[in-house]
């Protein structure tokens, strides 16, 4: 066994792993607060990679920047990515979910599947079928960790995701608003009849949720240089499958499950062979249904009756 | 009762239409016959600059042939087998259907990807229509033993279906001879994206590769829609390869392995298909892309003395360069129009006129049809990005 390669690909996995489970924040969160698979949020996701391109465009962002015109156009970018892909999520809810909540539950898993083509299609006529190129503004160079390098752009990655997991654990778990949504999720009737505006708190999950993927696309619009209207597709695939493994409704389950994949895809590739990869990720998670039915840390489900 | 008013109506409708002027009854002078030639290439989105250009060549062969005169004037029915900017099987089914179904078409040129003919040639080949394409390249869609008996099972005795480009058995071996001799490299690892076209030239590949000596240290296939390759470039990097070797095109992974390869401190030679030959590939691997080399299953026109009046010809028309297979196309075309020319516009007769083309002198050189409806002439062009542009570098001749 080569350990260093070992190291090597743990590193792939986890930059691979960090953007499936933040990608899979946005889906458990919706599904804890409504029961709501959310099938758009994997193109809300490649929508906030258009943003950002068209963002750092109007800003005129190049590689050529000085470092603090670069960091002052990354910061704008994000901002404004994650401005308009949270609105946009509160705009979906509002329109294409909120009109059929509560009357059955397969009527919005259908429009979620219809917005999910909308956007993809919107993005198409946006920015034409072809794959975009992203501006390659974020230099990559390389860091020795004893015998392992690591790119900036990994390190980017992992840590800008490491952030936003903690930083939705307090806005969960220390705030009001949190609280609210936790509330929510548990009983919606409650929680309305305790003053609490389910309407208003739903529509800041899915806010929150967006909010998270738009920074997503943003990130792999920048590591992998190329966004293409599609991608949303596979991402959210993967994505969901990240937060049913480990246990849909959960949050610090859905960061486990997108770990989990990224980790099981790279050592797929080293270990097995490339194409084996989506099959050893759907296999696990079969598995792991079979064991656990509520994924691996358990399904916050609503008590309901 | 219900004769008379069948009668009736019988007679209404004739009345009606020898009132109508200029229809029916007296023929029109008209001075030639209009005969249509059928095209079905992926016209739009990402696919128009592998269709437009292909198919600015049959305009070109359509537009000579009627300054030319004669009896007939010649017409192209164009389809679009691109949905939402991918070529699409059905859709090219549907379109070869439709061709079929107007009786002006004399025959068909294309269509431009191999799952594509996989599609259409099963319904071209019960309809004893004739079908030329430029750019096919799978070797399953002509060769038997690559079955292609499965896609002429209505006649499979009468080949219908021809291809002016030599096939990926042949580009899949070229390009491991070039990767052998001329890159001398002797330890290869090999990525397809698992698709028809993409696995069938990755194969070849690997056979001749071995044949020659050479060590494949790893092959696998890319799950679709993968978008990050770190994990599986960092294993071929552990395996210390010569060359990286892609069956594919840039779409399915082509352009993004490419474009990756720094990332993990991969630098060695990166080879393709023509699958990758494209703008696209330049843009989407962006300036990683510079050395790569690319095989193309067609002559380089632009080296052949008879095609230079087709260049010349092409540029002042469509005021760029034509593409990789815009020669092709226009060769295709020309032998409908050189068939409906000896034999008439019969479709039966257009057929068995093409099945029997010996040592037919073209732009693209002088060559014939095998039994199975492929080319004698077998050469392969080796492109290689330089300047963030695919350049011509050198032709190979197929030889077993």
């Amino acid at each position: 066994m080569n350990w260093v390669l070992f190291g090597q690909q743990l590193i792939n996995g986890v930059s691979l792993g960090a953007i499936y489970a933040v990608i899979a924040l946005g889906y458990t969160m919706v599904y804890g607060i409504i029961e709501l698979i959310n099938f758009a949020h994997g193109d809300v996701y490649t929508a906030g990679s258009f943003v950002a391109l068209a963002t750092l465009v109007l800003l005129g962002a190049s590689g050529h920047m000085a470092a603090a015109a670069l960091a002052f156009a990354l910061a704008v970018t994000f901002a404004v990515t994650m401005l308009v892909m949270g609105a946009t999520g509160i705009v979906i809810e509002r329109f294409a979910y909120r009109p059929l909540r509560g009357k059955q539950r397969l009527a919005p898993l259908l429009t979620a599947i219809g917005v999910s083509f909308s956007i993809e299609n919107l993005l198409q006529l946006w920015m034409g079928p072809s794959p975009v190129p992203f501006p390659q503004i974020v230099p990559n160079p390389f860091f020795s960790l004893g015998p392992l390098t690591v790119g900036q752009m990994q390190l980017v990655v992992i840590g800008s995701s490491l952030v936003m997991m903690a930083a939705l654990q307090l806005f969960v778990h220390r705030t009001r608003l949190g609280k609210a949504m936790r509330a929510t999720a548990q009983d919606w009737m409650a929680a309305e009849i305790m003053g609490i505006d389910i309407n208003k708190t739903i529509a800041l999950t899915f806010f929150v949720g967006s909010v998270l993927a738009g920074a997503a696309g943003v990130i792999t619009g920048l590591f992998y240089g190329n966004i293409w209207f599609i991608n949303g597709f596979r991402a959210g695939l993967i994505a969901f499958t990240a937060a049913v493994l480990g246990g849909i409704g959960n949050t610090t389950g859905a960061a486990l499950g997108g770990f989990l994949i990224g980790f099981i895809e790279v050592m797929t590739a080293q270990y097995v062979g490339f194409q084996w990869a989506t099959v050893a990720v759907f296999s696990v998670l079969i598995l792991v249904l079979i064991f656990r039915p509520t994924g691996l840390l358990g399904q916050q489900l609503p008590e309901r009756t | 009762m219900r004769r008379a008013v069948a009668l009736a109506s019988i007679l209404a409708v004739l009345g009606l239409v020898l009132l109508v002027p200029g229809t029916g009854g007296v023929p029109a002078v008209s001075a030639a016959t209009v005969v249509k030639i059928g095209v079905d290439l992926p016209m739009s989105g990402g696919e128009a600059p592998n269709g437009v250009p292909t198919n600015n060549g049959v305009l070109l062969a359509i537009d000579e042939a009627n300054k030319a005169g004669g009896p007939y004037t010649f017409q192209e029915e164009l389809k679009d087998d691109a949905v939402n900017g991918v070529h699409d099987p059905a859709q090219g089914a549907k379109n070869v259907q439709e061709l079929i179904a107007d009786r002006a078409v004399v025959g068909i040129v294309g269509n431009f990807n191999s799952n594509v003919g996989k599609a259409t040639i099963p319904i071209t080949n019960a309809a004893g229509i004739v079908q030329i394409s430029p750019s096919q390249t799978n070797p399953g869609l002509t060769k038997p033993e690559f079955g292609a008996l499965d896609v002429r099972k209505a006649h499979p005795d009468q080949i219908n279906y021809f291809r002016v480009c030599p096939t990926d058995d042949l580009q899949g071996p070229v390009a491991a001879d070039f990767a052998y001799q001329n890159l001398r490299a002797r330890k290869v690892a090999i990525l397809d994206d698992q698709e028809t076209y993409g696995k069938g030239i990755a194969d070849e590949f690997e056979k001749q590769f071995k044949k020659r000596g050479g060590t494949v240290l790893s092959h696998d296939g890319i799950p679709k829609g993968t978008q990050d390759f770190h994990a599986i470039l960092t294993k071929i990097k552990s395996e210390n390869p010569d060359l990286l070797f892609f069956g594919g095109v840039t779409t399915t992974g082509g352009g993004l392995i490419r474009k990756q390869m720094p990332d993990v401190g991969l630098k060695i030679p990166y080879e393709g298909g023509d699958g990758i030959v494209e703008d696209e590939f330049l843009k989407v691997a962006g300036d990683a892309a510079e050395g790569s080399y690319g095989t193309v299953a067609s002559v380089n026109a632009e080296k052949l003395p008879a095609a230079q009046g087709f260049i010349k010809a092409y540029k002042a028309k469509y005021n760029q360069d034509p593409g990789a297979y815009s020669a092709n196309a226009y060769v295709a075309a020309k032998i409908i129009i050189d068939a409906v020319r000896a034999v008439g516009p019969d479709r039966a007769k257009v057929r068995a006129w093409v099945a029997n083309l010996k040592n037919y002198k073209s732009i693209i050189g002088t060559f014939s049809f095998d039994k199975n409806g492929d080319t004698t002439n077998k050469v392969i062009s080796v492109y290689q990005v330089k300047n963030h542009k695919w350049e011509w570098l050198t032709q190979r001749s197929f030889e077993l």
